[in-house]
């Protein structure tokens, strides 16, 4: 199946760009043809005679999982000795049912892709392999390539079982042509300093009256995950914790929640931002120039360059006192099998080793890279508007740690059903926030299922 | 299925066995045999997969339901009736129940009208029967996704064409599957439109069956069209739409596919339907003991309902 003539090392041959461009191509139609006969892109590489198949599963299909097949095809051409077949699911729930069954079977794949958040619910119930890091360090892979917040959030209970790709945080972009007109940019070209909720409820006025449709675009309809990621950022702004152990009662702040939740409903007013819009009206609103401030994940970056918006992007700005932004990161994890191959699990070290060092291509998705010699070097620093955004890796907030919580998981479908309507029809936003504690609470009364 | 395919082989199968020299040779007693055979091995293909994917499950799953069995293989010891009492005060459980029961009901009673108004409508005979019937049916021959994404679409509040179309009357635009006042009536409308084509199907070859003649001696005895729908067309129906009911119901309280990728349950739990929250606290809550225990309790429930609708479609029945 995978025995074509061009061998990997004929394939090293290759420019990058080359590489990327064929990799897109392949990927565009390739990856639908993958899920229907179980064969890999056939096409510019393939398997060298003798070479170790992998399989990789990951949840990346926007813009992202194109720049994840580039740095898939790029670590096959580097090595002769494995290759790495990508399976990639739908993102959110479907991934992580299926990852967890196959865990459970132990018919995993030899590396796959999850959220830092969610570990939570896969490590302490043996659906997951650690990570040795003697062997990483082998790879030229260890803790001091790390910031520590990222490599911290890849360990539980005391052990590492995630090697974290990147960190993706909930950020701040903005219009320039659009805060230029509205006078809101500083001398350096930049968005200016915003250190109050008035002060940034001010600067979307001011870009509302240019763009005379909003100031703002901020979709959450229907989207537990965005909810959260914004709420959780002035949560935690605020100075507030939330702490969930199973067998007590959930730990929060109701003060906090509230006024989070007060400042989301003042944001939200039908002028400021459209009181009831999705994810996708809202990335419509900001990509047509409806407004001059989009508040959203990183990972959209590509978007809006292919848009050919004039635009910047920040950390969300810290209006509450204490810097902090809701983040997850893309982590590689070895999910359990039954019958360990140990060449191959000696492979996904060196493929999880070739992808982190080759991750500056990551970064053109948006996301910030964890392996800091890539962020650290002058390529990265000159790559605007991704260096703008570079330093909310120092304020990162992961999701409180339970086996419920963490990106696409039930517990934000909780929150959006708790807190939808505080949002949408204003009701009492301390009303809301106990019920989704309440919610919390009853889960967390629960049998921890992977504990 | 089964019976049919036992009740059927036999009654079948003499003719041929009669004639083969072996049997004539072995008499009455072998030949029963050598029918038997036959009937097994008309049924056999089926009865594996039969067995196979619903039998072994079903029996699997009670056990389960008595267990505290996880994804992760933990907790497989048996815990008695602990599943059940916590689904019989589980809020959630009672909720997506509920979903499901209204969803019935709002469901099928459009699905009957509108199929059997179109039906009588195409039965006109008006020009161009077969684009009706057509039109009317094809939503029907598509996947599910495909139809959730047609209807996320027209339902969006911002850039939808439900919304720009009431919007020309001056109505103020809902956001139809985000709000929990219409969540369910936005799924509604989706699901009529898909699968109203199936029902419309079935009213129509009705129709066609039947007979002219009382038509015409209604109209002979000065029956206008409304008497004579009301007093031969739906009369003449009443098998037809039990069959329906019947069907429909019973499609109606599975519903999972259309929910699960239009609102996913939301907003607030508004639209979760009993199989979602089965499929959510086994697959995302990875707790296969209490949702095989949900599961059962949700089978109680179609249980009760099919033997309510036998009694009251055997009455009608009756009747005739």
């Amino acid at each position: 199946m995978m025995n074509g003539k061009i061998s990997a090392d004929s394939g090293a041959g290759l420019s990058r760009r080359t590489l990327i461009v064929g990799a897109a191509a392949i990927f565009g139609g390739g990856w639908m043809i993958t899920g229907l006969t179980g064969c890999a892109p056939a096409g510019a590489l393939a398997a060298a005679p003798g070479s170790t198949q992998l399989s990789f599963w990951h949840l990346l299909t926007g813009g992202d999982g194109i720049k994840m097949s580039a740095l898939v095809d790029g670590a096959n051409a580097d090595s002769s000795s494995f290759f790495a077949k990508q399976t990639i699911l739908t993102w959110g729930t479907p991934y992580y049912t299926k990852l967890a069954m196959a865990s459970a079977g132990g018919r995993a794949p030899d590396v796959a892709i999850m959220h830092a958040s969610r570990l939570p619910g896969y490590a302490p119930g043996g659906l997951l392999d650690e990570w040795d890091l003697e062997r990483l360090a082998q790879h030229g892979v260890t803790e001091a390539n790390f910031p520590a917040a990222i490599w911290n959030s890849g360990f539980s209970g005391g052990k590492l079982y995630a090697i974290a790709l990147d960190a993706h945080p909930f950020i701040l972009m903005y219009n320039t042509d659009i805060a230029r007109e509205a006078g809101v940019l500083g001398a350096n070209g930049q968005l200016e300093l915003m250190t109050t909720p008035a002060q940034f409820i001010e600067v979307a006025r001011k870009m509302q009256a240019v763009t005379g449709r909003r100031g703002l675009s901020y979709g959450y309809l229907g989207d537990g995950a965005q909810m959260w990621r914004l709420f959780y950022t002035f949560y935690r702004q605020l100075g507030a914790t939330m702490t969930l152990e199973p067998g007590k009662p959930a730990r929060v702040n109701e003060d906090a929640g509230t006024t989070a939740l007060e400042f989301m409903q003042e944001l939200l007013d039908g002028t400021i931002a459209t009181a009831a819009g999705d994810y996708a009206t809202a990335l419509a609103e900001f990509v047509n120039g409806e407004s001059g401030l989009f508040l959203t994940g990183v990972w959209e970056l590509p978007t809006m360059q292919t848009a050919g918006l004039s635009f910047d992007a920040m950390p969300i700005p810290n209006l509450f006192g204490a810097p902090a932004t809701y983040a997850d990161s893309h982590t590689f994890v070895l999910p359990r099998q039954a019958n360990l191959d140990p060449v191959a699990r000696e492979d996904v070290y060196a493929f999880v080793a070739d992808i982190l060092k080759s991750s500056l291509a990551w970064a053109e998705a948006g996301h910030i890279p964890a392996y800091l010699p890539v962020v650290d070097s002058v390529a990265y620093q000159e790559l605007v508007p991704q260096a703008h955004y570079a330093n909310a890796v120092d304020h990162l907030n992961y999701d409180p740690q339970a086996w419920f919580s963490g990106s696409g998981s039930d517990f934000q479908t909780f929150f959006a059903e708790s807190l939808q309507s505080v949002l949408l029809d204003k009701t009492d936003a301390r009303a809301g926030f106990q019920a989704f504690v309440r919610r919390l609470n009853v889960l967390l009364s629960k049998p921890n299922p992977v504990g | 299925m089964t019976t049919t395919l036992t009740n059927h082989a036999p009654n079948h199968a003499p003719k041929k066995v009669a004639v083969t020299p072996t049997a004539r040779r072995g008499g009455p007693a072998s030949r029963k045999r050598g029918e038997n055979l036959t009937g097994w091995m008309f049924i056999g293909p089926f009865m594996i997969f039969f067995i196979l994917f619903l039998v072994v499950p079903i029996v699997w799953g009670l056990y389960l339901s008595f267990t505290g069995q996880t994804l992760t293989g933990r907790g497989g010891g048996l815990v008695g009736f602990a599943n059940y009492q916590e689904a019989l005060v589980d809020p959630d459980m009672w909720r997506s129940m509920g979903n499901t029961l209204w969803f019935v009901l709002i469901s099928t009673v459009p699905l009957v009208l509108i199929a059997l108004a179109m039906a009588v409508l195409v039965n006109l005979g008006l020009p161009g029967q077969w684009l009706w019937r057509l039109s009317y049916f094809m939503p029907y021959l598509l996947a599910s996704s495909v139809v959730s994404l047609f209807w996320v679409w027209m339902f969006n509040p911002q850039l939808g064409l439900i919304n720009a179309i009431t919007g020309l009357f001056g109505a103020e635009p809902i956001a139809w599957l985000q709000d929990p006042k219409y969540a369910m009536l936005g799924i509604v409308i989706a699901t009529v439109w898909w699968t109203v084509g199936f029902n419309f199907l079935l009213y129509l070859a009705a129709l066609q069956n039947i007979p002219e003649q009382q038509y015409e001696a209604a109209a002979l005895d000065g029956a206008g069209t409304w008497r004579q729908l009301v007093s031969i067309t739906i009369p003449n129906l009443a098998p037809t739409t039990v069959l329906i009911l019947i069907l429909q119901i019973l499609a109606s309280l599975k519903v999972f596919d259309q929910i699960y990728q239009m609102t996913a349950g939301g907003p607030g739990g508004t639209t979760r339907s009993a199989v979602q929250y089965i499929f959510e606290v086994g697959f995302t809550g990875y707790r296969f003991g209490y949702s095989s225990a949900i599961s059962y309790i949700f089978f109680a429930l179609v249980v009760i309902i099919s033997i309510a609708q036998f009694a009251v479609a055997s009455r009608k029945g009756l009747k005739k």
